[in-house]
């Protein structure tokens, strides 16, 4: 009896290219099941974004585009709207970090959200700016060390980080929104339950879904992979609870 | 044939609507044709000008120094467009909001007061419409016919407000047809 | 009684974009090319198609990114300081290849400057603002005629080669209004399946990245991208000759500076004084070769802008040291005077052996 297999959607032969412990990896496989589960691989165009995240492309057998660095809601917004114009019914959704999201694309993906866009997004929130090597991102919480809050940060000198999944829920175009997180199985279910209610939004045509997974990122955090997850359970999910912040597809 | 006009005035004065007008009456005549409006960031009261250049031939100058014919609706645009009146060109003042005063003697002055024959026939806005009447007298072979149709499209639904605009023209057109006749 | 209608350069850009086909706009307000949002506005939601008023300019453009990968024509419009905030994604999607049609109505700058008009765009749309080894096609009507006419032109030339496509318009002729017919679109279509992005059924699944971290690959790439650069260089360098042949004198002048300059032209025919004018209608590729070939014969050129000199480099690299150059310009404001320009050209006369004539 075969108890696993790879993701339809996940390219054959493809090895994540991650860090040791990182949980984009994981994200992208749950994100690729969902696909599979809701039969939209044929229909699907994803939009990579700059950062660690970029890399879906190598890894999603979908269709695949890469937006410049935080636009990637606006690509998405784009997209969806040439296929309506189209008279295509086709399914876009994002996959982001949380510097492309909150900070550099946070005009773009607040006024998508605003919109009400008929895309959605998933965001992976892990508080630095990994792939150019951990500095102070818009998530990084307070007293985080990073090499450009080495002191730690400081809410006085640096500000106070984003909530984006509670900021996305206040928007009347927002049809769902959610924090998730994948420390555990458990949570590792239910994001991937998080994503499915999200892209079940799409399909029904409701508006703007947005899910943000609260994620580890080992090598900047200067952690094991199992100390980074303990520290997500511990303290990160404290600062950012897991929830579901708005959801009109039951109403 | 080129002839060149420069419709001036203040924002809210019909002063685009009636270079447009006039630039149309050109088209139904198969001219070659520009007009080219100028305006201030204000949307309404600031000083308002266009040029419209007429031509059988292709247009190659879109932007004259002088004008063959200046409108002037306000003492501002007078004030400003007298210099770019061309030598036997004229200059056609709304003396109701202008001073009548002659500067040069090398134009033709026109001096009526547009805004006060405008009230007189019921709407302040039809003072466009009687400088129109004026300045096509002067150009001469515009057939009335062609003006009816582009009021009627301007004016789509507004039936009492094209009848207005109608009787404005014709008294402009038919004032300045005595007058040259004197 | 004519088709002819009284129409501004910007109407007349948006209602050739519908009749090409243009599935989706995208843009943010800016003075003088609001009207192309505007009456598209409309006209889009009616039909069904795709108009977003955009957060910002940099929001309209990656809209349009994403919109032409899912396989629509697209346009955004903008201008002068606004077309800067696109610089990067034009970059993206002249490595995407994906054929964004991109429409700059210039007003002055730099930075904010005003809406008077000027040609100050010329360096950002020929040379690029974006970063990397890249080209954008560059389209310069001179009347509001050409508008409409090099529209359809962008949509086909950008799906032909898979490139964006800036149309560089003066702020005067979008603005400005003539009486023109807006005439049927005259190029095929062209399929556009074998790269757009609406779903990997049937075939394997595509990516469209300009993200490259194999150094072999990214050089091949941009290699292949300027492979095509050159194909385009070869086959599209598009100009009009007025009165060029044997002529004492040839006046290079773009957009609608290069419309007074015909009546210049006519002027001085009647004096006797032969001058011609070379007008590039596609500003890159540059019509280098054509300007190379009249160096040959006539040794004095005029360059007319209203700018600097931006263009000014491009003739002096085609006519090289076989030819005198002049410049006749202005920065910024009213398009310089017929005057004003005889009055410049009579100097170059005078100055030149030309005087005997």
């Amino acid at each position: 009896m075969q108890v696993y297999s790879t993701p339809k959607s996940i390219k054959k032969d493809s090895k994540f290219t991650f860090c040791p412990g990182c949980d984009h990896g994981l994200a992208i496989k749950l994100t690729a099941e969902v696909i599979d589960e809701l039969n939209l691989r044929e229909k699907t165009l994803a939009v990579a974004s700059s950062g660690c995240s970029v890399f879906l492309y190598n890894f999603l057998d979908v269709d695949c585009i890469e937006s410049p660095h935080g636009r990637a809601a606006a690509v998405a917004t784009g997209a969806k709207r040439a296929f309506r114009a189209q008279n295509k019914d086709r399914f876009v959704f994002t996959y982001q970090g949380d510097g492309d999201f909150a900070s550099i694309g946070l005009g773009e993906s607040l006024h998508s959200a605003l919109r009400g866009e008929n895309i959605s997004i998933i965001c992976i929130n892990n508080t630095n700016y990994g792939m150019t090597g951990g500095q102070m991102g818009p998530t990084s919480t307070i007293g985080q060390i990073t090499t450009t809050s080495p002191l730690g940060r400081n809410k006085n000198y640096h500000g106070f980080p984003i909530k984006a999944a509670e900021h996305i829920a206040l928007c009347e175009g927002t049809a769902f929104s959610a924090r998730c997180t994948l420390y555990d199985i458990k949570n590792i279910i239910n994001t991937k339950k998080q994503i499915k209610r999200a892209f079940d939004c799409q399909l029904k045509g409701l508006g703007f879904s947005f899910v943000e997974i609260l994620s580890s990122c080992p090598t900047n955090w200067k952690l094991s992979p199992k100390d980074a997850h303990k520290k997500i359970e511990n303290e990160l999910s404290k600062i950012y609870p897991i929830g579901i912040f708005k959801d009109i597809s039951n109403d | 044939m080129i002839k060149n006009f420069i419709i001036s005035g203040a924002g809210g004065q019909g002063v685009l609507s009636l270079g447009i007008a006039l630039a149309n009456i050109f088209i139904l005549a198969d001219k070659y044709v520009s007009f080219c409006p100028c305006y201030g960031a204000e949307m309404r009261g600031g000083a308002v000008n266009c040029e419209i250049n007429m031509s059988d031939n292709e247009l190659f100058i879109l932007q004259n120094s002088k004008a063959d014919f200046v409108v002037a609706m306000n003492q501002l645009s007078f004030d400003k467009f007298i210099s770019k009146v061309k030598e036997n060109g004229t200059i056609i003042v709304n003396s109701s909001l202008a001073e009548i005063k002659k500067t040069r003697d090398d134009i033709k002055y026109i001096f009526m007061p547009l805004t006060q024959e405008a009230l007189k026939l019921g709407n302040v806005k039809t003072a466009n419409s009687i400088a129109l009447g004026i300045l096509s007298g002067l150009v001469g072979n515009i057939l009335f016919d062609n003006v009816k149709k582009i009021f009627e499209k301007a004016l789509k639904n507004k039936k009492e407000l094209l009848q207005k605009n109608l009787d404005a023209y014709l008294l402009g057109f038919k004032y300045i047809q005595e007058k040259e006749c004197i | 009684m004519s088709e002819k209608q009284l129409l501004k350069g910007n109407i007349a850009i948006a209602k050739a974009a519908l009749k090409a086909g243009c599935k989706c706009y995208f843009g943010y307000p800016i003075t003088p090319q609001s009207e192309i949002g505007e009456f598209l506005s409309l006209e889009m939601q009616q039909k069904n198609l795709g108009y977003v008023c955009a957060e910002s300019e940099i929001g309209a453009i990656n809209m349009a990114l994403g919109a032409v990968a899912a396989g629509a024509k697209a346009m955004v419009s903008s201008s002068s300081c606004a077309v800067s905030l696109m610089q990067e994604t034009l970059s993206y999607a002249a490595s995407d290849e994906l054929p964004i049609v991109l429409v700059n109505v210039m007003r002055a700058g730099p930075g904010q400057g005003y809406i008077y008009p000027s040609q100050g765009d010329y360096n950002q749309a020929v040379i690029g603002g974006g970063n990397g080894d890249y080209h954008t096609i560059v389209l310069s009507p001179s009347s509001v005629e050409e508008c409409a006419l090099m529209t359809y032109q962008a949509f086909y030339l950008s799906q032909k080669y898979r490139n964006p496509v800036i149309l560089l318009v003066d702020g005067f002729l979008g603005q400005m209004a003539e009486a023109v017919e807006i005439k049927e679109n005259p190029y095929p279509e062209i399929d556009n399946s074998s790269w757009c992005l609406q779903g990997a059924d049937n075939r394997p699944s595509r990516k469209i990245h300009s993200l490259e971290p194999n150094q072999d690959k990214l050089n091949q790439h941009i290699i292949n991208l300027n492979k095509k650069y050159h194909t385009i260089e070869q086959a599209e360098a598009d100009y009009e000759s007025y009165y060029c042949d044997d002529a004492d004198i040839i006046i290079t002048a773009f957009g609608s500076m290069a419309r007074i300059t015909k009546a210049i032209c006519n002027h001085y025919k009647k004096r006797g004084i032969k001058i011609g004018l070379l007008r590039p209608k596609t500003l890159w590729p540059f019509p280098y070769q054509k300007l190379r070939e009249l160096s040959k014969k006539t040794k004095i050129f005029i360059d007319i802008e209203m700018n600097s000199g931006q263009m000014l480099k491009d003739v002096k690299l085609s006519i090289r040291d076989d030819a005198s150059i002049s410049f006749i310009g202005k920065p910024v404001g009213d398009f310089l005077k017929f005057e004003e320009i005889t009055y410049a050209i009579d100097n170059i006369i005078k100055e030149s052996n030309l005087a005997s004539l």
